[in-house]
């Protein structure tokens, strides 16, 4: 998938917030357990931020240049459709500031 | 103290209950709960007339351990009626270490006073009675110690034995009845009392101990009225112990408490007890200093004014302090503290319980630095000048020669640096600011410019300390533990001495204070061992639950992929990480670490390596004049003029921990708070609010104006930070995502992280008791 290459010319930092243990959760934990490895692997300095905390809704944070933000709640998402959120913000790219 | 008459003592027991109304029931409890030194507690038992005790509720709630939840369903609470919100506080009845605790099925049946109470086999009878609400008078026993039973201060009447029994040592069993206010046990109390003060110094004018003196205290409530001793006190010359510890060896009463403490939690030998009977003594009789990093812990197990804090001596009195519940930040445990300060300055710091950091012990570096945070202190905005002298300037001046240097640049040659003892909100405003400004190029110190901070559990102790006890086998990897992390070397060394834990390390040779093995120190012995070639991988496979801690030192390593990777394949052969354990632990340096790592403070995806020309460095003091390019405009924002101040262009003066309310996290990855104890010196501001006027004038906003606003912003970033006091495990997907093994590794050692345990970030290094410490310990470790 050519976009994955691209995930670090495009942000700065992903953060994935989610819940250790709750099921809304579940599906996150699928898609880093799946796809870490590849982004990681093709996006060596991109940080890629896991950070769980119980209670949590699970919530992808892709940071930009000139430290603008943009949020996507993963709530009712399965691990599949995390994939094509995370591609969307790949293909929308950088806001404007 | 000792002798008042007594029609008198009922009178002047009201007038001391008007003159200290600081010794009302507080969240923080003077040493601990079980042996506070409040005449508070001790006033209860004689008011209370029933015998039923209340004790002052140590403070926020705390999530329960395995043990403590021993202790709650063996005895009935008795209800907070009267003192409106006084709690039980268990801890106090949990056995000893190393005790074997029974199951819920082994609960057996005594009464105390009449109240019958069911308690798990294995209690002593003092500590059945502290179930029940009764607290019994003791100088000797200590709850984490050893049991001694030679102070008998705890007698109390079993009914059908001869003798009274020392219950703090007698076994309760099934259908005891005991009691223990009874004329014999009074009788008992007010005798051993007068012994005790029979050669006890008249020294309470002068000794450091008085208002939190067990043995006033105690014979307040529990003393005769008179004594009839007449002849010569004998008495003590006075040991040297270091610069830390003061010895007054005639007030000693001989409880060997120190001496316990010494062999059992600090496992040093040094303390011990020579002579017989009216001429003991308690000493090193080779005139050695005590070298423990856990040394001033002594001063808190001493009940009386024999041990005393050598910096603190006559400085202030207990009831002129102001206690604030702090955390400390010296090292990255986060022990929890008690600051006591008079006014603005910080008279003493002394440990607060928790069972699962620190329990209630501190380092001397956390217990003893205090006096540096009066010196070197940086307290007014300043600007240097062409011909190199510092100015002071107002901040509005300073601030605009900032924001006018950081516009002069380009955003990819700006950098930033978060110092060790940074909170967590500083740091986040930190990088909030510098994300603004188009700079992606920010980095903790001790971290390294590109560490992988992307999963939680590839950098915190993921066993947590207090399940560390549990461990049967421990590898150290380029870990110095006890330099690094005292605490946590202490809970080894429980798991140690109860549980005969095996421990190795790979890495510099040090005394560990427990037997363990050295196997090597380097790389070499990490990668026999990962390879399967080495006679220590037969231990680990049979370990049932192994632990491998790897030293954060190990991450400024030029072979760290390597390292990570044998370590990986240890864990992954050991079986460590489990569902129901994780021993696979990192174990930070500094305070701020880990709460830079779960804000991100990492370069950006693409932060580039263009020269620096604009460096901001908050409150980072580990670099060395060469490694900041010599053109380039540094600003400085901390707390001390230590190394980098020399260097900076423009100095910010912000604030220590004891000064603000900060977030940190610590090594297991628990966040706490500090809390503000004195004002702050001079013209210095809050951290994060100094960025947040900086974003201003540089025209880049932040968008929080008030420490909540900032907390709201660290909970989209990382919202574990915000769980105050509550541990967030991290899940264990790392395994299964790391680094492949390289195929050449240079074969070289394990680097010491820390060289001068007593000096190891700016306040310590300003402070003059860590200088006589080193001064007189440096010379004698290794």
């Amino acid at each position: 998938m050519s976009w994955r290459s691209k995930l670090s010319h495009v942000f700065q930092e992903l953060r994935i917030h989610l819940c250790q243990t709750s099921p809304s959760s579940t599906p996150t934990r699928e898609f880093i357990t799946r796809n870490y490895m590849d982004l990681k692997a093709l996006n060596p300095t991109l940080p890629i931020l896991i950070r769980e905390c119980s209670g949590v809704q699970p919530r992808l944070w892709a940071r930009y240049d000139y430290g603008v933000e943009r949020s996507v709640p993963l709530d009712g998402l399965t691990a599949h459709e995390i994939d094509v959120k995370l591609e969307e913000l790949v293909r929308k790219g950088v806001p404007d500031r | 103290m000792a002798t008042t008459s007594g029609r008198r003592s009922a009178k002047l027991l009201q007038r001391i209950a008007t003159l200290t109304p600081r010794l009302k029931p507080r969240p923080a409890v003077a040493a601990c709960d079980w042996n506070p030194k409040s005449l508070q507690f001790w006033r209860c038992l004689h008011h209370g007339g029933d015998g039923v005790l209340l004790v002052p509720d140590v403070g926020r709630e705390r999530k329960t351990s395995g043990s403590r939840q021993l202790a709650s369903e063996g005895g009935r609470l008795p209800s907070s009626s009267a003192s409106g919100g006084l709690r039980f506080a268990t801890s106090a009845a949990l056995p000893a270490v190393g005790a074997k605790v029974a199951k819920a099925e082994e609960m057996i049946e005594v009464s105390v006073d009449g109240q019958s109470v069911q308690i798990p086999k294995g209690m002593t009878v003092l500590q059945a009675c502290e179930l029940v609400g009764v607290s019994i008078p003791r100088f000797c026993y200590h709850s984490r110690l050893s049991i001694a039973g030679n102070c008998r201060m705890c007698l109390v009447e079993v009914e059908k034995t001869p003798k009274p029994v020392a219950s703090c040592a007698m076994p309760a069993l099934p259908g005891m009845k005991i009691k223990t206010d009874t004329p014999l046990c009074k009788k008992a109390r007010e005798g051993v009392m007068e012994f005790l003060l029979l050669n006890h110094p008249l020294d309470c004018p002068i000794c450091d101990q008085g208002g939190e003196c067990d043995l006033q205290d105690q014979s307040m409530v529990f003393g005769s009225d008179r004594g009839r001793f007449t002849e010569t006190k004998r008495t003590v010359l006075d040991k040297n112990l270091g610069p830390l510890v003061k010895t007054i060896m005639t007030r000693c009463i001989q409880c060997t408490r120190c001496v316990r403490f010494a062999k059992e939690i600090a496992g040093v030998e040094d303390l011990g007890v020579l002579g017989r009977g009216g001429s003991e003594e308690i000493g090193t009789y080779v005139e050695n200093l005590m070298t423990s990093e856990l040394s001033g812990n002594v001063i808190d197990v001493c009940p009386v004014g024999a041990l005393t804090s050598k910096p603190y001596a006559f400085t202030a009195r207990s009831w002129e302090l102001k206690s604030t519940e702090s955390i400390d930040v010296t090292d990255a445990v986060g022990s929890n503290i008690r600051v006591d300060s008079r006014g603005p300055e910080v008279m003493r710091i002394l440990p607060r319980l928790h069972e699962e950091v620190n329990e209630e012990w501190i380092s001397d570096k956390a217990r003893f630095s205090y006096d540096g945070l009066k010196r070197q202190r940086l307290s007014e905005p300043m600007i240097r000048r062409p011909d190199g002298r510092l100015e002071a300037v107002s901040w509005h001046d300073a601030l605009e020669a900032v924001a006018e240097a950081a516009h002069q640049v380009k955003p990819e040659e700006m950098a930033g640096i978060a110092g060790k003892l940074s909170d967590a909100e500083s740091m986040m405003a930190l990088k909030d600011f510098l994300n603004k400004m188009g700079c992606e190029r920010i980095w903790s110190e001790g971290d390294g410019k590109s560490a992988n901070v992307d999963m939680r559990s590839s950098f915190l102790l993921n066993t947590g300390i207090a399940s560390l006890e549990y461990a049967d086998l421990c590898l150290l990897v380029g870990t110095q533990l006890r330099w690094e992390a005292p605490l946590v070397n202490a809970r080894l060394r429980k798991a140690v001495r109860s549980s005969r834990a095996k421990v190795a390390s790979i890495g510099p040779p040090t005394d560990l204070n427990y037997p363990h093995q050295h196997l090597g120190t380097g790389t070499e012995t990490l990668i026999r061992i990962a390879e399967g070639r080495h006679p220590f991988c037969a231990e680990f496979g049979r370990a049932e639950r192994p632990a491998v801690i790897v030293g954060s030192g190990l991450l400024e390593h030029s072979d760290k992929s390597a390292v990570m990777a044998a370590v990986e394949m240890i864990v992954k052969h050991g079986n460590a990480v489990r569902d129901d354990w994780n021993g696979f632990n990192t174990i930070l340096l500094n305070a701020a670490q880990a709460g830079a790592r779960d804000l991100g403070l990492v370069q950006g995806a693409r932060a580039g390596n263009k020269e620096i020309k604009f460096l901001y460095l908050l409150g980072a003091d580990e670099l060395t004049p060469a490694d900041i390019p010599a053109d380039s405009f540094v600003v400085y924002q901390g707390h001390h003029g230590d190394r980098s101040a020399y260097r900076a262009d423009v100095i910010l003066p912000g604030t220590v921990y004891t000064e603000k309310e900060g977030t940190y996290e610590n090594t297991e990855g628990l966040t706490q708070q500090t809390s503000p104890a004195v004002p702050t010196v001079g013209d210095s501001r809050d951290d994060w609010k100094i960025i947040r006027a900086l974003s201003e004038i540089a025209g880049v906003r932040l968008p929080y104006d008030t420490a909540n606003g900032l907390r709201a912003r660290m909970l989209a970033v990382s919202p574990n930070l915000l769980r105050i006091d509550d541990l967030e495990p991290p899940s264990d997907f790392s395994f299964t995502l790391k680094n492949q093994f390289p195929s050449t590794v240079a074969l070289s050692s394990f680097p010491k992280a820390v060289e001068n345990f007593y000096m190891t970030d700016s306040i310590t290094r300003a402070s003059r008791t860590m200088a006589q410490c080193t001064a007189a310990f440096f010379g004698k470790r290794e």
